[in-house]
């Protein structure tokens, strides 16, 4: 594994908040976020952060 | 009109500049006691991109900053205005409540990084290779239970010399191999700035991690009502 410049933990930890943190309501509707459809798991949408680190590290080394 | 909701604010909502994410219309939904939902006029075949989170977070600080208010989960949609409202109405008395907690506050981040990463272990020199592996193994989990402790102890003299209540710490400690610790602090928002800058002497006499603090953010760790 790569080391975590400042940087990238900055924006990790901003995009953990955005999808892990932060009201969950119940929503109706589907959107996807980077071609990957949401799925409303019990109505709640789940996303993890680790999902989208990993989708970031794979663009870099692409 | 699918709704891609931004934050939760209470009635009557704040003068805002009417642009949304990728500048479409932003839109107040009002429920019935007295909660409105702040979200951008969106469409269902519209996929969001890595760019729309960040610009859903500036949307939400400048909400924040115009009215004490609760972010919501970026990515959360709705079918109608009137899904909206069902949903804030169902949860009005919790959300309520998380909108008193936050109100006038910011939250501060900061992140540890492990400045040294451990060796890697050498495999032991040993008569046979279940033996090397089991050593190698030993090894390996003595490293991460030093650093667990290591971490936890770092938490704990923030904490003391923060002198904050409980309530108003988050924390978690090696997420990563790079990350020691990540720790969030809920401050009055006039204070915010003081309050990073304590942080950030508190934790320059730590020799072995990197600190990186972040903020003031809206209260994304603390508006949680689950």
């Amino acid at each position: 594994m790569n080391e975590l410049t400042a940087e990238d933990a900055s924006l990790l930890e901003l995009v953990d908040r955005l999808l892990n943190k932060g009201v969950v309501l119940t929503g109706e509707a589907t959107i996807s976020v980077a071609g990957i459809d949401l799925i409303y798991l019990g109505l709640n949408v789940v996303l993890t952060a680790v999902e989208t680190l990993n989708k970031s590290q794979e663009r870099r080394a692409s | 009109m699918t709704l891609l909701a931004h934050a939760i604010a209470a009635a009557p909502p704040a003068v805002l500049s009417p642009e949304g994410l990728r500048g479409r219309p932003l839109a107040w939904s009002e429920a019935s006691a007295g909660l409105g939902l702040w979200s951008t006029e969106w469409a269902p075949d519209m996929k969001l991109e890595r760019p729309d989170a960040l610009e859903h977070h500036r949307l939400v600080e400048r909400i924040c900053a115009a009215q004490p208010c609760l972010p919501v989960r970026f990515g959360t949609a709705f079918a109608s205005v009137d899904a909206a409202r069902a949903s804030l109405d169902k949860r009005s008395e919790v959300l309520h409540a998380a909108l008193a907690r936050v109100s006038g506050k910011s939250e501060v981040a900061l992140t540890l990084l492990w400045r040294r990463r451990p060796a890697p272990v050498e495999p032991v020199a040993g008569p046979g290779p279940g033996r090397r592996y089991l050593e190698m193994r030993r090894a390996e989990e003595s490293e991460r239970e030093s650093q667990q402790a290591r971490a936890a102890s770092l938490v704990e003299r923030i904490l003391a010399e923060l002198a904050v209540e409980r309530p108003l710490v988050w924390h978690e400690t090696c997420t990563s191999p790079s990350v020691a610790v990540s720790l969030a602090v809920l401050v009055p928002t006039e204070e915010a700035l003081q309050r990073k800058a304590d942080l950030a002497r508190i934790v320059a006499g730590f020799d072995d991690v990197t600190p990186v603090l972040n903020g003031p953010w809206p209260p994304y760790t603390f508006a949680r009502t689950e």
